[in-house]
């Protein structure tokens, strides 16, 4: 899956910044179960659209619908800066499967490790 | 009733009709006379007193004081000052107040209150300008022995919203008003949801000032609003500039309603607001509270049957309906609404943060609120669809 444009911008109420993609393919069941490595994917099939939301803690949260080409992203206000290029990733990676997974994984334990560089002392600790 | 087809004015869905339901943030769609007078203002050149000798037939600015002063039952048109919202008049309001004191003195405002509120008051608060007090409510609502206890011998000033914007509650101001007029404090009434919602009648309300907004219940643009003032003198004005009168003078005039209104004017959101003010004398004010009511009643009615489905205002006065979804978050259910359903609401703490506190911890809720140009068809398909998403998010 490719990013094919940005459709809206903005700054939510807690600082975090909001982006809407549009992806040139539909979004599989595949790729949220590639999600579930890197975070909580919360599903809920019966909805008139099939929702579903994936919540990395300190990065970003997703929210769209399965078979669809919209998607919002989320971008944690302590993470920003360092987490721009995550889901841009996130989607590059899944084309690997598994050995993507495993790069994935180790590019998150760096963003990790450079968040608990900026952030103040009694912060760092809330990184795992 | 007047009104154009909304159409698929949001893009989303194309099979789906849209449903709007953020009418306390933006009316939408506006009646059809509106959209026209803003066409017949664009085309032709502005009535500009004292600046021009070319303009139009209509002198927008008087006649929209005139309509304003009209529906509001007030009894001084030019004390009708207008500015580009209701946060606008609310800052040159508590600001002019302070700068017109010159001295340090306490305020009082209420949890309910908006940030547009909030934020000058805590500004000046922490520039050590005033010291605050706010004010709790219960059941939505602000009473007048709470403002009491909260007056001491340095209060000069209370702050607050005559209807709230999250709980869809209407305050009993009258008394609030009689007693601030009695105890010589400066009220100021935020009537951001209720004017063009209800009636008003400010010969009746004896406040320093009201405030209202032009994009909501009136009809108008974003961009309008504005207050009616009582006493001029009790404000100073905190900006200058050109007012087209007295112009050899480098200081502002004292003359209402120059003394508070620098600069040129947004004539075409003055004939959306002229517009709007006779679309609601048109269709009758009693008849749009009332309508409003009755759609609000068979909202939060559809919606009382859910056990999934917290509401935290199970009988509003005015057409704010705030609830959320067990298992989802505000945010995930204002998206599926949207993207679904093609319903728009409005989710987060909508300006009100403190109200949030009370009512959801401050995580935040959904909000839909309904116009007069809402239906009730429209109504019940978006009562249906909250259900259906509350069902599906507990299976």
């Amino acid at each position: 899956m490719r990013i094919v444009r940005s459709n809206e911008t903005k700054t939510c109420v807690d600082g975090s910044l909001l982006k809407e993609f549009v992806l040139d393919e539909p979004l599989t069941p595949g790729f949220l179960i590639f999600l579930q490595a890197f975070g909580t994917v919360k599903e809920y099939p019966h909805m008139k659209r099939p929702y579903f939301s994936f919540e990395q803690e300190h990065f970003l949260s997703i929210k769209g619908f399965s078979g669809d080409t919209s998607i919002e992203v989320r971008y944690k206000k302590e993470g920003i800066g360092l987490t721009g290029d995550y889901f841009h990733l996130l989607l590059y990676y899944f084309r690997e499967g598994d050995p993507g997974k495993a790069k994935m994984l180790g590019i998150a334990g760096s963003i990790r490790e450079k968040m608990k560089v900026r952030l103040p002392p009694e912060d760092k600790e809330r990184v795992p | 009733m007047q009104r154009e087809d909304p159409g698929n004015a949001s893009g989303r869905d194309s099979a789906t009709p849209l449903v709007y339901l953020n009418n306390a943030a933006t009316t939408w769609p506006k009646p059809r006379g509106v959209l026209s007078a803003v066409e017949e203002c664009l085309r032709t050149p502005f009535f500009e007193q004292g600046r021009s000798t070319a303009g139009s037939a209509i002198d927008y600015l008087a006649a929209a004081r005139e309509a304003l002063a009209g529906l509001f039952r007030a009894e001084r048109p030019d004390h009708m000052i207008f500015t580009r919202s209701a946060t606008d008049s609310l800052n040159l309001l508590i600001h002019g107040f302070v700068s017109h004191e010159n001295r340090p003195f306490h305020a009082i405002t209420t949890e309910l209150e908006h940030n547009s509120v909030l934020r000058p008051l805590h500004t000046l608060a922490a520039k050590g300008k005033i010291t605050l007090s706010v004010v709790p409510f219960s059941e939505g609502h602000v009473s007048l022995s709470a403002i009491k206890a909260a007056v001491c011998p340095e209060t000069r000033l209370v702050v607050m919203s005559h209807g709230s914007n999250v709980l869809g509650s209407l305050q009993d101001i009258r008394p609030i008003a009689e007693y601030c007029r009695a105890n010589d404090l400066f009220l100021i009434v935020d009537g951001a949801q209720t004017a063009g919602q209800i009636p008003i009648d400010i010969s009746e309300i004896p406040a320093g000032a009201f405030v209202f907004t032009g994009h909501k219940a009136l009809f108008g643009l974003p961009g309008t609003g504005g207050f009616y003032l009582d006493d001029p003198e009790a404000i100073d004005p905190v900006q200058q500039g050109g007012t087209g009168t007295d112009s050899r003078s480098l200081f502002q005039p004292e003359g209402m309603p120059q003394k508070f209104e620098a600069g040129t004017h947004n004539y075409p959101g003055l004939a959306s607001l002229l517009a709007g003010i006779r679309f609601i004398r048109e269709e009758g004010q009693e008849k749009v509270a009332r309508r409003c009511r009755d759609l609000t009643a068979t909202f939060v009615r559809e919606l009382s049957r859910d056990k999934n489905i917290v509401l935290y205002a199970p009988a509003p006065e005015l057409p704010v309906v705030p609830f959320n979804i067990r298992n989802l978050d505000n945010d995930e259910t204002g998206y599926i609404l949207a993207k679904a359903y093609n319903i728009i609401t409005r989710t987060g703490l909508h300006c009100a943060p403190l109200v949030h506190e009370r009512i959801d911890g401050g995580s935040g809720c959904v909000r839909a609120s309904m116009s007069y140009l809402n239906t009730e068809e429209e109504c019940r398909a978006a009562a249906g669809a909250i259900r259906e998403v509350a069902e599906n998010a507990d299976r």
